[in-house]
């Protein structure tokens, strides 16, 4: 085996020892929950450490296992601890009146530049420091519905991949276009999670 | 090699996906879909408690969206275990088990009651924690012998690494925890009745069927 991978392995397995024995000791339950969340990066990062092409298309599933247990579990906890308050306006400071518009463009620009997963990932950004900053009195179908026609472009292309493969480079542009608007929709809901009038 | 799977029957290849029944998987198989219709059917128990010492007794009505929201886990839960019995692919499977895990965790929640919610919380902890081993045993897997077909492990000459093996059957244990935290909660004769049941026969199928595959590959 190539010695960079068992090297990798024997520090997931350290950091897995680690987290185990946080979690043996820890009591409260929501510090328990926050433990689990870095046992959910151990895996993750067992995941990664195949490096091939099929480790990036198994992390994502994986990703998204981690983060829906995570958010069930919250949901959980919220209701058997009996917390039934909206989250409060918290920090306000200057810079979040002035910043977000000039910011937001600039890397909705730039993910746009670089289109595909990435882009997605950096104009999400954009967008969630927007609606943090500004407040979400958008309408959220729009977005809800751009995500979804996009989820649609994205399997056509794939479709053309399978069906069609001279029209190859088409195929790459609507994929790319797709899932930057994929993952920037999904990201951007983000910044909507301090609540608000239709969050 | 022990073979419990015996004779393939079915062989479905789809690019690298691939799903096949063996007669030991396709009663599993017809097992998940009976029950999953038994869910779509069935109504919620109604429960009714004696107060003790008298002749008194009252009745708990199921409000309608907490129904829903059972059945639907209940079907969700059948639908996971329907993947997880069919799917030839290893990744597919630890995350088809995950899919359970997280329906039972759901399935178990939806009573609203402390107690209740508390051994759901316990047991979505123990879930979370075992997607490391199964997650890791699929990565590890396909890291050693490069393929997750379980067809192709098994024909292959490659050595599947017992610790691989080991670590799969940790992770199945983990998501299959659920019956053990509904009987915690005393939930099969009360709150959860019958949906509850969904919890106890996926966490036996994906049992069943983790040992096929480790007998296999």
């Amino acid at each position: 085996m190539i010695p960079e991978y068992s090297l990798g392995l024997f520090a997931a397995f350290a950091t897995a020892a680690v987290a185990f024995y946080a979690l043996v000791r820890e009591t409260d339950d929501l510090h328990r929950l926050l433990l689990t969340d870095l046992v959910e990066i151990v895996t993750l990062a067992f995941i990664a450490l195949v490096g091939t092409d099929l480790a990036e298309a198994l992390i994502l599933p994986g990703l998204v296992v981690g983060i829906s247990e995570l958010i069930a579990l919250s949901e959980i906890y919220r209701v058997k601890e009996g917390h039934i308050h909206p989250p409060r306006k918290g920090l306000r400071i200057e810079v979040m009146d002035s910043a977000p518009l000039i910011m937001a463009a600039i890397l909705v620009g730039y993910g746009i530049v670089l289109s595909g997963f990435p882009g997605g990932a950096i104009a999400g950004v954009g967008v969630i420091f927007y609606f943090i900053c500004r407040g979400q009195h958008e309408r959220f179908e729009l977005i809800e519905t751009a995500s979804g026609y996009s989820w649609v472009l994205w399997i056509v292309a794939f479709f053309t991949f399978m069906l069609f493969p001279q029209y190859w480079f088409c195929a790459v542009m609507l994929a790319g276009g797709a899932i930057l608007v994929k993952v920037m929709a999904k990201m951007s809901l983000i910044g909507a999670m301090r609540g608000g009038p239709n969050a | 090699m022990l073979s419990i799977g015996g004779q393939d029957l079915f062989v479905l290849e789809f690019g690298d996906i691939l799903h096949y029944f063996s007669p030991y998987t396709l009663t599993l198989f017809l097992l998940a879909v009976l029950f999953t219709g038994l869910a779509i059917i069935s109504r919620p128990e109604e429960q009714i408690e004696i107060a003790f010492g008298g002749d008194a007794y009252y009745a708990k009505e199921t409000t309608l969206p907490e129904m829903r929201f059972r059945r639907f886990m209940a079907i969700a839960c059948g639908l996971a275990s329907i993947g997880a019995m069919v799917s030839g692919d290893l990744f597919n499977y630890t995350l088809f088990t995950s899919m359970v895990g997280i329906t039972n965790v759901g399935i178990v929640a939806a009573v609203k009651n402390r107690h209740v919610l508390n051994a759901a919380y316990a047991y979505g902890i123990v879930a979370m924690i075992a997607t490391l081993p199964l997650f890791g045993s699929a990565a590890l897997i396909v890291a050693t012998t490069g393929t997750l077909s379980i067809p192709a492990l098994a024909a292959g000459g490659q050595a599947v690494p017992l610790v691989g093996k080991a670590l799969l059957v940790l992770g199945v244990v983990g998501e299959g925890m659920a019956p053990f935290y509904a009987a915690k909660a005393e939930m099969f004769r009360a709150p959860g009745a019958p949906y509850v049941i969904m919890c106890s026969l996926s966490s036996l199928l994906i049992f069943l069927r983790v040992v096929e595959i480790v007998t296999t590959i």
